[in-house]
């Protein structure tokens, strides 16, 4: 590569679209998340579930392996419960993913002030934010939404057009959770790395807002001797909303869809909120 | 006819409930201008406005002829923005930070690199391109910051204090940077800083602002120009012949006090023509010096009123 030593000229080049220009934050965003070899360890291991679910749903439907073993094609039925149970654990995993990239994806540029840097080019706080989101959405999706579809789609293709055509509603369940989950440990994961520079202080709290909501729920509920505790599980609401979509409604369970939605959307505006707002003064501040 | 650098027009700025910038009105067309103020004058509020950080509540800014309010997007486009403070990633090398600055301003990633290797080069870094910014030594990091400003080639650089922190040397090697970039002529400069020398050394306009307000607006070539016509003289013997003769000259004189002179030449008289009065006379000329009306002089005049 010829190198212009100590002297300057102007760019007259091609430029790229600004309307994909939040893209270049992501892919460096992305870049120093996985320079970390146990986060790399930790995310490959997100996919034991999928890959397992994905054997026990080629051996449903094997009619010559299960007789070896004395079983019936069709021993597990793969219906709502089956991928609420799915989008249950990888949500789960999504949560510790979040806590361990989620810190550094906003503190870093606050620290040292880069965010005047990024803010002074052709770039908005809505880009800034989208492109970091990206880092962290791109990840959850890869180990809920994308292997859930791949889930229904393989099963589609061995069970028939009968399943598939009788379980289409799992489609919805499984995109809008998913969707749902994403936009909550997105806003999650940006809002505590903007207002926490210490990494491991910002994992614990992503942990603990994600999933001590249930403890916390529950003491609200037996001090107040309602149920109006299970609206600060999160867990809870995506539970809630996701097997009402999935058809699974859990035994006992009075949270309606439409209300999960509701708080959790809530949840998701007071976050970006948060965001927002540290953002706006750092950025002026410089 | 091309638009000029910066124009405000009654430009008035609010953060929060207070008016921090009352009304400027102001055309900068040079292609290096200084903005000088005290601290809380409204300098970095100018900037910040300049570059979309603060909507104005009334009035106009443009860039290059474009509205910071309206077109925000593409004012950014056409600036780099060296801002004073710290402004780095600690555990990512230099060339990637420059890179990325490149390509954030919307050059393909091949060629952001190539210009993130020149620009490095160009502010001296080239060898220490390869390290992370957080073992950068402070005068290092400035560079690094002046590299990411001017790496995609904006027409406009904002250089908000460049020299903070530089010892004697660094300085010098910023300054020397500056005054490459204005002779390449590719760029307009707008520097920010607390320290007039460094306004004066570099720049052909000032801008001093107080409170809010713009209290002078200074042509430094101009006055350099000016300042070069008006002379201090300390004589010895009749300064009273010796005056009214360089008055019959055609040049305004005032004896000061006994054996001090002021006077300024007109166009076509020069110092040799005293020093031939100043011997016709038998007058001894001690002492003979353009009143040098400093940046400093004028900052402090601006600030008095």
């Amino acid at each position: 590569m010829a190198v212009y030593k100590r002297t300057y000229r102007a760019y007259t080049g091609p430029l790229t679209s600004p309307a994909w220009r939040f893209l270049v934050l992501q892919r460096y965003a992305l870049r120093a998340v996985f320079r970390s070899r146990f986060l790399l360890i930790g995310y490959i291991a997100c996919f034991w579930l999928p890959v397992f679910a994905v054997c026990a749903l080629y051996l449903n439907q094997n009619a010559g392996i299960l007789a070896q073993v004395n079983q019936k094609p069709g021993f597990m039925t793969v219906d709502g419960r089956f991928f609420l149970l799915f989008l249950q654990i990888q949500g789960g995993l999504a949560g510790l993913l979040t806590a361990f990239v989620g810190p550094s994806l906003i503190a870093p540029d606050l620290t040292n002030g880069a965010l005047s840097v990024y803010l002074s080019r052709p770039i908005s706080r809505t880009e800034y934010i989208l492109g970091k989101g990206m880092v962290v959405g791109g990840l959850i999706a890869s180990i809920t939404l994308i292997p859930a579809l791949l889930l229904f789609a393989i099963q589609s293709s061995l069970a028939g057009y009968t399943w598939f055509s009788s379980n289409l509603f799992l489609v919805n369940g499984i995109v809008w959770s998913s969707l749902l989950l994403m936009a909550y440990l997105i806003l999650l994961g940006l809002a505590m790395s903007a207002w926490v520079r210490w990494r491991i202080i910002a994992g614990a709290l992503i942990l603990a807002v994600f999933a001590a909501g249930k403890g916390f729920g529950a003491v609200v509920n037996a001090a107040m001797r309602t149920q109006t505790g299970d609206y600060l599980d999160v867990q809870h609401l995506l539970s809630a909303f996701a097997g009402s979509l999935l058809h699974h409604v859990a035994d006992g369970e009075h949270v309606s869809a439409s209300a999960a939605f509701v708080v959790l959307v809530v949840f998701c505006a007071m976050l970006l909120g948060l965001i927002n707002r540290k953002l706006r003064v750092c950025e002026a501040a410089g | 006819m091309t638009a000029p650098v910066i124009e405000l027009e009654n430009l008035r700025v609010p953060i929060g409930k207070r008016e921090i910038l009352h009304g400027l009105n102001l055309e900068l067309t040079s292609s290096t201008v200084g903005l000088l103020g005290p601290n809380g004058a409204g300098k970095s509020t100018l900037i910040n406005t300049l570059l979309g950080f603060w909507r104005p509540s009334s009035g106009a800014a443009r860039v290059f002829g474009h509205d910071v309010r309206t077109e925000a997007r593409q004012v950014r486009a056409l600036i780099g923005y060296m801002p004073e403070n710290d402004s780095f990633i600690a555990n990512m090398p230099a060339i990637t930070y420059v890179r990325m600055a490149a390509e954030l301003s919307g050059l393909p990633p091949e060629a952001a690199l190539e210009r993130a290797h020149e620009a490095l080069f160009y502010v001296g870094l080239g060898e220490a391109r390869y390290r992370k910014l957080g073992a950068y030594s402070l005068g290092m990091r400035q560079m690094a910051k002046l590299a990411q400003a001017i790496v995609h080639g904006p027409k406009l650089v904002i250089l908000d204090e460049p020299t903070n922190g530089l010892d004697p040397q660094a300085r010098l090697r910023m300054i020397r940077l500056i005054l490459e970039m204005k002779a390449l002529g590719a760029m307009s400069i707008l520097i920010c800083s607390h320290l007039l020398r460094d306004i004066e050394e570099t720049c052909e306009e000032a801008v001093i602002l107080k409170a809010g307000e713009i209290v002078h607006h200074a042509d430094l070539e101009e006055e350099r120009a000016s300042n070069r016509r008006f002379v201090e003289i300390e004589t010895e013997g009749d300064d009273g012949s010796f005056a009214d003769a360089v008055e019959r000259l055609g040049c305004a004189c005032a004896v000061t006090a006994p054996g001090k002179i002021k006077t300024v030449l007109t166009e076509g008289i020069e110092i040799r023509d005293l020093y031939r009065l100043a011997a016709d006379r038998d007058v001894q000329l001690r002492r003979l010096n353009y009143r040098r009306d400093s940046l400093e002089d004028i900052f402090l005049k601006a600030m008095e009123k």
